[in-house]
């Protein structure tokens, strides 16, 4: 595989498994030089381990995205410890409760919102203007299928994830003049721990014969699209939300 | 990228354009590619691919023939021993003439072309991928599929009927591990919308089009084409019934700034 992310600085928030985790690895391979970000440390250091034995330039970051403050201190950082801007930016991070409607408390919607909505509004406004110097950059930002086809208690995972591709769009048309592209995936059941951790196994079983390629996605196949819209062979995908989902979504039900 | 190593691909409209920029692409990545056009530029193409090291042998058909799309099916298979990928890619624009003037042959014409060539992909090709339990077929659909005012009405109401046979092979073909997904160009120079692109030029006013996208430029060919290889490579393993937009942002938002050409 030649190189599409190659000397590239790529941030990928939500990094210490799952998702996150594929997304900085596959990104490494690809040439990438990958700032990994997590709310933990202790989970985040042996992922960056695991990560810099490939030989990939790996760096790691604790930081709750859901601040302000310490997002814009740590672009700051990521700048100086890579000694270049960034060129890519991945929010996959979410922090995320799933409540029936009379059983949703204050505390767990803005935790949800500070660190899924605001979370991605405060990496984007630190990481614009360094895409900007640099003449460019892609940010690729995780929606869900719950956005348009909600699932079980899913009402402020359903607004959340809505709301990601609301902001995506706007940021598309916002950033276009200085040429950052702003695209976003909405992955349908991804069989990681956390996803799969969420339903028994009857649901499990129900859920993979309703989607048309029969199975839960693996975080690499996200991650496949995530490299695809971070890399040079996206440069005409502005503002799209695409679905990867097995075609869970596809037929009415 | 070598990400279609050992696979076979048939890739119809692939004399000019998009699906010649998309032939080439997937040889790059290591495909054995079965270029079909209307035209002798098809083998043109086939002996670029050809020159530059890579594999592909061209046909000279109508791929919104019934015959003839079972025909290149079976050349490929005879041919490069398998298929894994079918780009169906052939396309008119259709006509631009008043609507009242508008007549049930051009329609007739215009799905049979984008629409009936669709179908008859996924019949055939459908129809051995499912047997060998994998395959991924892409349609060229467009950005005109979404809204009005992005092409003739005849195209657009049939490249919007392509993007519900995305959404239909795709369920109907569950369980068989074979994908359909639609790539939804914006504007882009071929041979179908070179007019608008000479029109611009002659009247000096080439530098405003697609100033309507947020991106504020025309797509290449090799865009749409670098969008069809992530498709029809594994890297797209989940990616199923999906209408993939590949048009500079238009498709995202309502147009802004001035529009005038």
């Amino acid at each position: 595989m030649n190189l599409r992310l190659n000397a590239r600085v790529c941030v990928v928030t939500g990094a210490a498994r799952g998702i996150g985790y594929a997304i900085a690895q596959r990104f490494g391979r690809e040439g990438a030089r990958v700032a990994c970000v997590d709310v933990s440390a202790r989970r985040l250091e042996p992922t960056v381990a695991e990560i810099s034995a490939e030989g990939i330039e790996a760096r790691a970051y604790a930081v709750d995205v859901g601040r302000r403050d310490d997002v814009g201190a740590m672009f700051a950082h990521i700048e100086a410890d890579f000694a270049a801007p960034v060129a890519v930016l991945v929010n996959n991070a979410v922090w995320a409760r799933f409540q029936p409607l009379d059983e949703i408390d204050g505390e767990t919607i803005d935790q949800m919102f500070a660190v899924g909505v605001n979370g991605i509004v405060w990496t984007m406004q630190a990481a614009a203007p360094q895409m900007a110097r640099r003449g460019g950059g892609a940010i690729v930002n995780l929606s869900s299928v719950s956005a348009f086809h909600p699932a079980k208690d899913s009402i402020a995972y359903s607004a959340l994830k809505a709301g990601v591709v609301g902001l995506s769009r706007a940021a598309a048309a916002e950033l276009s003049p200085k040429k950052i592209r702003v695209n976003v995936i909405a992955p349908g059941m991804i069989g990681t721990k956390a996803s799969v951790a969420q339903f028994d196994e009857t649901t499990l079983a129900t859920r993979q014969s309703e989607m048309p390629l029969g199975r839960f996605g693996e975080p690499e196949e996200i991650a496949a699209l995530a490299a695809f819209l971070a890399s040079d062979d996206a440069s005409y995908l502005q503002g799209a939300v695409i679905t990867a989902d097995g075609g869970w979504t596809v037929p009415a039900r | 990228m070598r990400r279609l190593d050992g696979k076979r691909a048939i890739v119809t409209g692939g004399g000019s354009g998009i699906g010649r920029a998309s032939a080439i692409r997937f040889a790059r990545e290591g495909a054995a590619v079965l270029i079909v056009g209307r035209a002798a530029n098809a083998e043109e193409v086939a002996a670029e691919i050809r020159a530059e090291g890579g594999a592909a042998s061209s046909m000279i058909a109508d791929a919104a023939m019934e015959a003839n799309v079972a025909a290149m099916v079976e050349r490929c298979l005879s041919e490069w021993g398998g298929m894994e990928i079918f780009f169906a890619n052939i396309g008119v624009t259709g006509s631009n003439t008043p609507l009242f003037e508008q007549t049930v042959e051009e329609w007739t014409e215009v799905y049979r072309l984008n629409t009936v060539s669709s179908f008859l992909a996924i019949k055939y090709a459908g129809r051995h991928m499912t047997a060998q339990r994998c395959g991924s077929i892409i349609l060229t659909s467009s950005a005109a599929s979404l809204r009005a005012n992005a092409g003739a009405i005849s195209y657009s109401a049939s490249k919007a009927a392509v993007n519900s046979l995305a959404q239909t092979a795709a369920n109907a073909f569950a369980g068989t591990g074979v994908r359909v997904n639609a790539i939804l160009p914006g504007l882009v120079e071929t041979k179908l919308t070179r007019k608008v692109f000479e029109d611009a030029r002659a009247r000096g006013v080439e530098a405003k089009l697609g100033h309507v996208t947020p991106l504020k430029r025309p797509g290449r060919a090799e865009e749409i084409a670098a969008a069809a290889a992530f498709l029809a490579s594994d890297d797209s393993s989940y990616v199923d019934g999906q209408l993939l937009s590949v048009d500079g942002g238009v498709s995202s938002t309502h147009p802004y700034g001035r529009i005038a050409l």
